[in-house]
């Protein structure tokens, strides 16, 4: 017999066996007695659990199935106080953070975006004015809310407290319990953290879902806290990491050497034990510790091999290579008393020998545990996460930060965001699966972030890019650009002829090559005076003479004047003597050369009181800098120190930016409909979707609704 | 017609082999024990990441149900993939059923014997049952008793059963065997009379039919070519006080695994 026949032979003979266990135990199980019918937990388990899940579904069903025509007529009963007919039946608008509309142009001629160039074609694409400044936070309020700054308070990422000159997070504020109880050197808060949005004005999708249109929004700047309102809501920019931070990532080396990062990540010594490492990652505040500030830490245990390493965290154990990430790794941060608090990391092994070191992307908030709301209803969050698997949820998930600090390489950022864009994608198809009729609105963060770190490669001469050859400066932005456009191409195919699709971006890109040190120029025009016996300052003003201080900058854009009686301690009189003060800077700083390029650093100065209205501009800063292109805010200025320089190289890999004049920057519109004007703004997009729903507009709106032609091209 | 055996014996009672002879400690213990075994074996033999996934779809789905149920198109099809998920869920749950459901059976058939009836008391009536092949021998069959038993009621002869049923009782405790006598041949039956708590009882013995044998009688087959189909003694069934209620064993069995196992689950960390 032959080798074939008696595998063959041998296999007969094991599926005839297989068959007989099979019978079997199919018999044992078709012919129980009474005893003899349960098979252990496990089974209990599954069958129990699958019954109550069928169950629950069932009478979900039925509920849902019942009431569904009462629910149907009362949403026909609100919706006929929509005056006017809806024009179209979806909307779907996809927010690509910082499109730039010349490069857009660029690659489409270059015929490498071609589902953009057929919008460009048979809809329309045009530039879309942007914010004053040109920030994501302050246009996409714009964008949601239909008016200027004014209305919506947001100005910059950063504000100023007015009674100590320091900086704190413009869009949301979250702060301990308001009651606590001290027992010993415990602290136990009652209550849940207070969380405030300091944004303003109402997001369209409010008026969309009190007129029964659903609607689905995925992360979408500046909607942390999320509202509540009839529809789904992921909130995007500005919600914080675990240690309520706006991204903290972590850097744990056997490396005894190290400066401290200038911001956005902190250093973990790791410590060797024979052939493991340890090291933790550091996390929240203990809350039951109160003022004295004890921090949380999940220990982990680092095994190097020949090739990879092996790590524990909690009850977690895996495997990493370098340049490798792990998946989402849940952690749980024990605090006294039981207190607790649940995130999600992602671990990154940069190097195995002769040292260890990783990464630890700073600790998001648990979608599927989320220790505060991110998303409206709070099960939205869950529902993707349980769906998905863990996503990233902080509001800067792309760690540019550990990138600048050159902790992560290019590819490894890269991975990093990509790898938060597939997420996002699939979030945006089961938003599109799910809204049939509607808003579904949804921004992707990746093009803003990778253009902000390897605008570098676009320019031959960029400072940030010296170093690396020209051989190897790749294609990043481009590759970009057609990624997106493959996504707009996928949801071209998913929309049928009654959905108005939108491409929009909140600003365009320019190089950041040189940084301008505002304060700098102003201690040297005798506007900021230093301390005696100082010449330059430390971060927030450390080293400022207030006192004979008339104007200070911080953030990226805003320009204060040291007014008495509105700062602590003002000098500029209000009124008559700001206002000249405003004027005089103006006329000074507007046109300002750089001596080294000969080149303008700034092409506009605003007044914020001609570019602003609505009853929040007292919480506007005095003047909005517009930087020329090629120029923006320098590193240490945002940080409220001064130098000695005014001008100086970037060299950080932070290298594109759009918080210049927002006149060189606008961003895009593309479009599947015709629409006529040739100047529209970001503020017109609101009332646009308003209108083609069939609704009122509010009065208060600064937008203007668009004139769109309902004749959905294929 | 045999001599009492006798009935303390460790080697036959599940008191010995544990040591208590409360059948509620017995059950709790072995409630504890089996799925401390199970929930180790549904471990080592399940696909846990599958699961942890097909769980999270159901709960997503669940979700979607609630979120989006102004939309009933979203509602029925996600209502359609919850039992998609759900069938998907059982597939998995139960793969590791297949390496347990042998054992466990036998072991469960086995405890059955001792936990599903109590022996018969001295002094107290029961039933003997015998069924024959055909009605015509019904009223060749006797009962041959040994001296510490006694028929307390003339024979019962159901013929439409092939049946005859007998009253007996017992003086003393012991284990007996009773002898069936048919066409010239004896069949015997063993007869388990005592008060202690936890002992082996079998209630039937049969001719042929395996499986039925193998779930239900604790005792060797009646020759086939006999004419006697199956010998009966009426134990009563134990019921068991736990929690203010009275339980059949496998229920208190079955309530007290899932509420260990879920424990066991929790602290092993293993997805069920």
């Amino acid at each position: 017999m032959s080798c074939p026949q008696i595998q063959s032979g041998r296999k007969r003979n094991w599926s005839k066996r297989i068959s007989l266990i099979v019978i079997i135990l199919g018999i044992i199980l078709l012919c129980p007695v009474h005893s003899q019918a349960y098979a252990g937990p496990g089974a209990g388990f599954a069958v129990i659990s699958s019954f109550w899940t069928l169950f629950v579904a069932f009478l979900y069903s039925v509920y849902a199935f019942l009431t569904w025509p009462f629910r149907h007529l009362f949403r026909l009963l609100r919706r006929r106080r929509v005056p006017g007919k809806a024009q179209i039946k979806r909307a779907v608008i996809l927010g690509f953070d910082g499109m730039d509309p010349v490069l857009a142009t660029r690659f489409i001629n270059e015929g490498k975006l071609p589902n953009l160039a057929k919008l460009r074609g048979r809809g329309t694409f045009r530039n879309l004015r942007t914010t004053f400044p040109a920030i994501s936070p302050v246009a996409w309020s714009t964008f949601m809310t239909g008016v200027n700054p004014g209305k919506h308070n947001i100005y910059d990422f950063l504000a100023r407290d007015l009674s100590n000159y320091l900086p704190f997070l413009s869009s949301a504020e979250v702060r301990p319990p308001k009651r606590t109880l001290k027992i010993g050197k415990y602290t136990i808060p009652l209550g849940k953290p207070r969380i405030r949005g300091m944004r303003r004005g109402t997001p369209f999708w409010h008026w969309l879902g009190k007129a029964g249109i659903s609607c689905s929004v995925i992360r979408i700047p500046a909607t942390f806290p999320p509202e509540k309102f009839p529809g789904v809501l992921l909130s995007g920019m500005c919600v914080p990491d675990l240690k309520g931070s706006q991204g903290t990532f972590c850097f744990c080396s056997t490396r005894s050497v190290g400066d401290e990062f200038r911001e956005g990540g902190v250093r973990v010594p790791m410590e060797r034990h024979g052939s493991v490492c340890r090291s933790y990652i550091p996390g929240p505040p203990d809350p039951l510790a109160g003022s004295s500030g004890g921090e949380l830490r999940v220990p982990f245990e680092v095994r190097p091999e020949t090739n990879q390493t092996r790590i524990t965290v909690g009850s977690e154990k895996f495997t990493l290579k370098v340049g490798a990430y792990s998946d989402w790794i849940a952690v749980k941060f024990k605090g006294t008393l039981g207190a607790s608090a649940h995130g999600i990391c992602r671990f990154y092994l940069k190097e195995l020998s002769p040292e260890v070191e990783i990464y630890v992307t700073p600790v998001n908030i648990d979608p599927g545990r989320p220790d505060l709301p991110i998303s409206h209803p709070v099960t939205y969050s869950i529902y993707l996460a349980k769906l998905f698997g863990p996503y990233a949820t902080l509001g800067l998930a792309e760690d540019t930060w550990a990138l600048n600090e050159e902790v992560l390489d290019d590819q490894a950022f890269l991975a990093q965001c990509y790898a938060n864009h597939e997420d996002r994608e699939r979030m945006l198809f089961d938003a599109l699966d799910k809204t049939r009729h509607g808003l579904c609105a949804c921004v992707f963060d990746t093009t803003d972030r990778v253009q902000h770190m390897f605008w570098r490669y676009l320019e031959e001469n960029h400072p940030a890019a010296r170093k690396v050859p020209r051989d190897q400066r790749t294609n990043v932005i481009e590759d970009l650009y057609c990624r997106m456009d493959v996504l707009v191409g996928r949801v071209m195919k998913q929309i049928d002829e009654h959905t108005l699709l939108l491409v929009v971006s909140d600003h365009g890109f320019k190089s950041f090559a040189r940084c301008v040190n505002l304060n700098a120029w102003l201690h040297q025009n005798g506007y900021l005076a230093l301390k005696s016996g100082k010449s330059e300052s430390g971060d927030w003003f450390e080293d400022v003479d207030w006192s004979h201080t008339r104007a200070y900058t911080m953030g990226l854009n805003g320009l204060y004047v040291n007014v008495k009686g509105r700062e602590r301690e003002g000098i500029v009189q209000s009124g008559a003597g700001a206002e000249a003060l405003k004027q005089e800077l103006r006329d000074k700083l507007n046109g300002l050369v750089d001596p080294a390029s000969g080149a303008v650093g700034i092409t506009g100065m605003f007044d914020c009181d001609a570019i602003y209205s609505g009853p929040y501009v007292d919480n506007a800063p005095d003047l909005i800098v517009g930087y020329g292109e090629g120029f923006r805010a320098s590193w240490d200025s945002v940080m409220g120190k001064v130098t000695s320089e005014i001008f100086e190289d970037n060299l950080k890999a932070w290298s594109g930016d759009h918080c210049i004049d927002p006149r060189l920057v606008p961003g895009v519109l593309f479009s599947n409909c015709k629409i006529a004007e040739e100047k529209p703004g970001i503020a017109d997009v609101a009332p646009t979707i308003l209108k083609l729903f069939g609704l009122d507009l509010p009065t208060h709106f600064d937008g203007k609704p668009l004139t769109v032609t309902i004749d959905i091209a294929p | 017609m045999a001599s009492p055996t006798s009935i303390h014996s460790p080697s036959t009672a599940v008191a010995g082999i544990l040591g208590v002879e409360s059948p509620t400690v017995v059950v709790v213990l072995l409630s504890l024990v089996i799925s401390l075994l199970m929930v180790v074996v549904f471990r080592y033999t399940s696909d846990q990441k599958a699961i942890r996934v097909a769980k999270d779809h159901l709960k997503a789905y669940l979700l979607a149900v609630r979120l989006f149920q102004d939309q009933l198109p979203v509602v029925l099809s996600s209502y359609g993939r919850i039992l998609i998920s759900t069938g998907r869920y059982l597939r998995l749950a139960f793969k590791p059923l297949l390496f347990v459901i042998l054992p466990l059976t036998l072991l469960i058939v086995q405890l059955d014997r001792y936990l599903g009836w109590t022996p018969l008391v001295p002094g107290r009536a029961f039933l003997v049952k015998v069924r024959t092949g055909n009605v015509v021998i019904l009223d060749d069959v006797s009962l041959l008793l040994p001296p510490e038993m006694a028929i307390t009621a003339p024979a019962v002869h159901v013929p439409a059963d092939n049946e005859v049923l007998w009253r007996v009782v017992a003086e003393k405790e012991g284990r007996y065997n009773v002898t069936v006598a048919a066409a010239g041949q004896d069949f015997s039956k063993e007869v388990v009379v005592s008060s202690s708590r936890l002992l082996r009882v079998s209630s039937i013995r049969l001719q042929g039919r395996f499986w039925e044998r193998m779930f239900t009688s604790g005792e060797p087959a009646i020759p086939a070519k006999g004419p006697i189909r199956a010998v009966e003694v009426k134990y009563p069934s134990r019921n068991i006080r736990f929690a203010g209620l009275e339980w059949n064993w496998i229920w208190l069995f079955f309530v007290l695994s899932l509420v260990a196992g879920f424990f066991f689950k929790t602290v092993l960390k293993i997805e069920i």
